[in-house]
């Protein structure tokens, strides 16, 4: 295998990145701009069709595509994202003040799905066909099959309504934190939970941990020393993507059932009002989370691997 | 070789032959599971031909007098099952309506992201050089990007009618498929009987209908389990969020939404249709997982 320098690795997965971006950036505005009537509506209900013409014109709507598309992307690299229709205020303030809530609860829905999915997964591949791995196996694949909302709308009923230990909604105290972020680390942590256990298990059936075992290392060493190093990269590269999970649209369905401050209350929000501009922002904000995401993951998994790094 | 079909039937009557690595206990015991599973998706499959013929009751039939009743309980109608809502229809009669057009959309962006995905696969696994770059590509930089905000972006520029659903959900399996499919071509390319087919002068076209994509039908199969499954959960999570289809129709993801504002007071309006649908996926993520198991290969 041949693999590339670190650098030019980096500048490679900067330049996927940014392609991405702007392909994200060309849907949206194909979308909004080309396919959609940005004009008709911003236009007042009653607007006649020469008025309408007029903001037409105002807008540049009139002009050729490969034109208004270089000047929104143009206005994009500038910072300005257009003015929200719904806050009149600009879009990208209004995405960027959204943002922390949506991070907060993404990382900490994050780690806890990494912690409770790795050790789960470790415990139950070591012991393929247990008591403990039927039982978590099938509690992830149910859990992987019910809408993620759902769960969350499941939480508030168990333990707001009927236990009332819990506050559902809005972002008051830390344990409002709770139940959002349990349901997100219920989710992506069964999918953690499988690939670490599938993981774990291939890694058992490996001539290395024969050898561990032949020399009287103890069970608990061989797990969590020989072949828990070996599952890390797995481990890493799973988690990072169960946040790109998140930040792609997963996270953004529980924030609008507890009514979290966060980017997808937002997005829904903007998207009830034909708030274009905000959704928009939103959009490509939360793409450029989930570029950057990917491009760390990739760096931490050529990084983690000695095998690839040696090469 | 014969008809595509072939290998499909032998397939599925593989699948419920038990797995030789269960012991004889279990082996009845998992037989019958996934017979529950089976008869679970049929009994859906009922409901969503059906509509509302089997629905014990009128689902739109509002009754002012039982409103919001629990589960097991009876109003001068009949018993309701399930319970009632807040203008008093029967839950269990709108989660049997709802299945159809749950399934309806579902099955249908599932094909067409299957199509799309099998048909773009085959063409870079089979002819390679810039065909080949430019399809993966598409399909990486579309993984890379938030599809499912590209989605909610969609329906709310287009509209959110069944019509647009079911162009967008297909864009968000497609690559799945398209990755398989391009990884099984290529491995059967080099293959002894498609290079006997080729050399006994078989047009590509022929070679990949009959010689290709049957021995690679399995795989195809238990992925359009798994991702039917997802496209499920992903129409319901539009649906949920006000972007997808709109009421008067139904969908068991818009009787969860529905059912949300009443969360404090009748729970089962929420939580039931949600037990429906995630059933339906877990069923076919059962048997999915069977099938895979069967085949000898993780899908």
């Amino acid at each position: 295998m041949n693999h590339p320098s670190l650098s030019a690795f980096l500048l490679t997965r900067l330049r996927d990145g940014l392609i991405v971006l702007f392909l994200v950036t060309l849907v949206i505005f194909v979308l909004g701009h080309v396919i959609g009537d940005p004009a008709g509506l911003m236009a007042p209900v009653d607007a006649s069709e020469q008025e309408i013409a007029r903001l037409r014109r105002q807008l540049g709507l009139d002009r050729p595509f490969t034109e208004q598309f270089a000047t929104y992307f143009g206005s994009l690299l500038r910072g300005d994202f257009g003015q929200s229709l719904w806050q009149d205020r600009p879009a990208l303030t209004v995405v960027l003040e959204a943002l922390p809530a949506t991070v907060l609860l993404t990382l900490v829905g994050l780690v806890f799905a990494g912690l409770g999915g790795s050790t789960l997964g470790v415990l139950a591949g070591a012991r393929p066909e247990s008591a403990l791995d039927r039982s978590a196996n099938f509690l992830s694949i149910t859990a992987l099959s019910v809408p993620n909302f759902w769960l969350g709308l499941l939480l508030i009923v168990i333990f707001a309504v009927n236990l009332g230990a819990l506050p559902t909604s809005g972002f008051a105290s830390w344990q409002s934190l709770i139940l959002p972020a349990g349901a997100l680390a219920i989710i992506h942590g069964a999918r953690v939970f499988q690939l670490v256990r599938s993981a774990t298990f291939e890694e058992m059936t490996k001539p290395y941990t024969l050898v561990a075992r032949s020399k009287g290392l103890p069970e608990r060493l061989i797990l969590w020393k020989h072949i828990l190093r070996n599952t890390a990269v797995t481990m890493m590269t799973t988690i990072g993507w169960e946040y790109v999970r998140m930040m792609g649209g997963a996270a953004f369905a529980i924030e609008v059932v507890f009514a979290w401050p966060g980017i997808g209350q937002l997005m829904i929000n903007a998207a009830s009002r034909q708030d274009f501009p905000v959704l928009q922002a939103a959009v490509i904000i939360a793409g450029a989370f989930v570029v950057v995401t990917n491009g760390v993951v990739d760096l931490l998994y050529r990084v983690l691997d000695a095998r690839i790094r040696a090469a | 070789m014969g008809k595509w079909s072939d290998g499909v039937i032998e397939y599925w009557s593989n699948a419920f032959k038990p797995h030789y690595s269960i012991t004889p206990v279990f082996q009845r015991f998992l037989s019958l599971g996934l017979l529950i599973w089976v008869g679970y998706l049929l009994a859906v499959t009922l409901f969503a031909l059906t509509g509302s013929d089997l629905a014990p009751y009128d689902p739109t039939a509002q009754q002012v007098l039982a409103r919001l009743l629990p589960p097991f309980s009876s109003s001068s109608r009949g018993f309701h099952w399930l319970g009632t809502d807040q203008l008093g229809r029967d839950l269990m009669s709108n989660m049997i309506a709802g299945a159809r057009l749950t399934l309806f959309i579902g099955l249908v962006s599932n094909m067409i992201g299957m199509a799309v995905g099998v048909v773009l696969g085959m063409i870079a696994g089979y002819y390679g050089g810039t065909l080949d770059r430019l399809v993966m590509r598409l399909s990486e930089a579309q993984t890379a990007m938030p599809m499912f905000l590209v989605a909610i972006f969609f329906l709310t520029v287009l509209g959110p009618t069944v019509l647009n659903v079911v162009i967008i959900l297909p864009t968000l399996i497609w690559p799945s498929f398209a990755r398989l499919v391009r990884a099984e071509t290529l491995r059967l390319r080099s293959a002894l009987f498609v290079e006997a087919a080729v050399a006994t002068g078989a047009t590509d076209w022929s070679v990949l209908w009959s010689n290709i994509l049957p021995n690679m039908a399995p795989r195809i199969m238990v992925l359009t389990v798994i991702e039917l499954g997802h496209v499920m959960l992903a129409e319901a999570g539009l649906s949920f969020l006000g972007v997808g289809v709109q009421p008067p129709a139904t969908t068991w993801g818009l009787l969860i939404a529905r059912g949300r504002a009443y969360l404090a007071v009748a729970w089962w309006l929420a939580i039931m249709p949600g037990v429906m649908l995630g059933l339906t996926v877990l069923a076919l993520n059962m048997l999915s997982r069977r099938f895979a198991a069967t085949s000898g290969s993780a899908a």
